[in-house]
């Protein structure tokens, strides 16, 4: 009998859950001093399952689970925000790194084009990151709700590209390739299985996208929300790439981006392990189960609910940088 | 009417998404590993002690101070020396897997110079330099 990765998966996390609980309740009833009323060995297995439940109502609802968590833990948990979003970047990382494979191996995935907008997305990410450490470092109290109350607004303007992003165009037509797109040479062709034929597609206006990779990159640097929500428009709307190769390209590209993001969080000690692994393990788990349940379950019920939680969560976010100012 | 074929594949997207893919995979494991470890035995920062300065909301300054009893956060690759540590192992892993992507660009720089990328070879470099720089601890957060 051949066991499918995700049984594997779901069998090792249970083994360790019984292994930990079972060493780790003798441990849990000693400590005096314990947040929420939980033990370390309870807290992590906590923020496995809820980052699980995040990471299958992101896929299903279409966005990252980095775009998600970030927002949700630092509207809704007393966690240092530059603590959220180093985790959340890792997060964000975690979880495209592991997904790019099977997009770059079918081709889905257009390396020159990752290659492409790598280049100002990763410089910009850390970028953006250093500016966080700045804003943290230089403005204190202020800072910290600025970075709230604009995490706030733009969770609430993400929630809104989703609610009315349908504008998405799965084979756009190019009329006219500009001359500094022809010369990079982005052109390429993938196999499309639901058709069973060649797919050749062109892009267009690199220039402008080039300048909307800075800005993708300094917001995902700076908030630890993987990009993906606004790199599938710049690739699909603006350099009209087909809307399958937008979404392969721009989980491919968090991956490169983030990873460069994250290391100087880490180099500052904003990583945790208690935390980021707890987080780390229940989105890749959460993105694994939510990638095979989309064809099973109504995604319009989750696209939904997750419009609402990033509303609310937004708002919150919002409402809390506004106090501090 | 002859069936057609699927295109080739850009063997260079191949080597970054296999390496990449290999290595985070690896690091989630080796975190995995440095979490029981913890769980058992306790690591550097004291688990319970994490715990109620992440949730009271502690910086991270705060959490090192009062945690592992240094004067502020240990920057850069702290864990290296820390390694009879579970917490330290977990946070190799966590490294290991961010250094999957780094990697993973160099292999993919190989793949694009193999294939004769042309210009793409130059924005791989740039990228995998960038990487490299951050990974080694020479961009860092200054406070």
């Amino acid at each position: 009998m051949r066991l499918s990765k995700l049984s594997i998966a779901a069998a090792i996390v249970l083994a360790i859950t019984i292994f930990l609980f079972s060493s780790g309740i003798g441990y849990a009833a000693d400590s005096a001093d314990q947040s929420m009323g939980l033990s370390p060995v309870a807290f992590f297995f906590v923020f496995v399952a809820i980052c699980t439940l995040i990471g299958i109502v992101a896929v299903l609802g279409g966005v990252g689970g980095g775009v998600v968590f970030t927002p949700l833990m630092m509207g809704f948990t007393p966690i240092d925000s530059f603590i959220i979003r180093a985790t959340g970047l890792v997060v964000a990382m975690a979880g495209s790194l592991i997904a790019a494979r099977p997009f770059l191996r079918r081709g889905l995935a257009n390396i020159k084009l990752l290659f492409f907008a790598a280049v100002p997305y990763t410089i910009f990410a850390v970028v953006g990151a250093l500016l966080a450490g700045y804003v943290k470092a230089s403005a204190g109290e202020f800072g910290e709700a600025l970075i709230r109350l604009i995490l706030g607004v733009l969770v609430i303007f993400i929630a809104l590209l989703i609610l009315f992003g349908g504008k998405k165009v799965e084979y756009p037509e190019v009329k006219k390739v500009d001359g500094f797109t022809q010369r990079l040479g982005l052109a390429m062709s993938y196999w499309e299985q639901s058709m069973g034929k060649v797919v050749n597609y062109k892009v267009t206006r690199s220039p402008v996208g080039i300048f909307l990779f800075c800005a993708c990159g300094v917001v995902s640097g700076m908030f630890g929300v993987g990009a993906g929500w606004a790199m599938v428009p710049v690739f699909n709307l603006v350099m009209l790439a087909p809307l399958k190769v937008a979404a392969a390209s721009s989980k491919v590209l968090i991956g490169m981006g983030d990873t460069a993001a994250v290391w100087p969080y880490i180099m500052r000690g904003g990583i945790f392990p208690l935390f980021a692994v707890a987080c780390i393990i229940g989105v890749v788990i959460g993105t694994s189960i939510g990638a095979r349940l989309m064809f099973k379950v109504k995604a319009q019920f989750i696209r939904w609910m997750i419009i609402l939680v990033m509303i609310g969560a937004g708002v919150k976010l919002a409402i809390d940088g506004i106090e501090m100012l | 009417m002859e069936k057609e074929k699927p295109p080739e594949v850009p063997v260079t997207g191949v080597i970054y998404g296999e390496i990449a893919y290999r290595i985070a995979l690896l690091g989630i494991l080796i975190s995995i590993v440095g979490i029981i470890i913890y769980m058992i035995s306790n690591g550097y920062l004291d688990r319970t002690c994490t715990l109620n300065q992440l949730w009271s909301g502690a910086s991270v300054d705060t959490i090192w101070s009062e945690c592992a009893g240094v004067s502020a956060a240990l920057e850069g690759h702290w864990y290296f020396s820390m390694l009879s540590h579970g917490d330290a192992i977990a946070m190799l892993g966590i490294s290991v897997t961010c250094s999957a992507a780094v990697l993973g660009m160099w292999g993919g720089l190989i793949g694009m110079v193999r294939s004769k990328g042309g210009m793409y070879i130059i924005f791989a470099l740039i990228v995998a330099i960038i990487l490299t720089l951050c990974a080694v601890g020479l961009v860092v957060i200054k406070e």
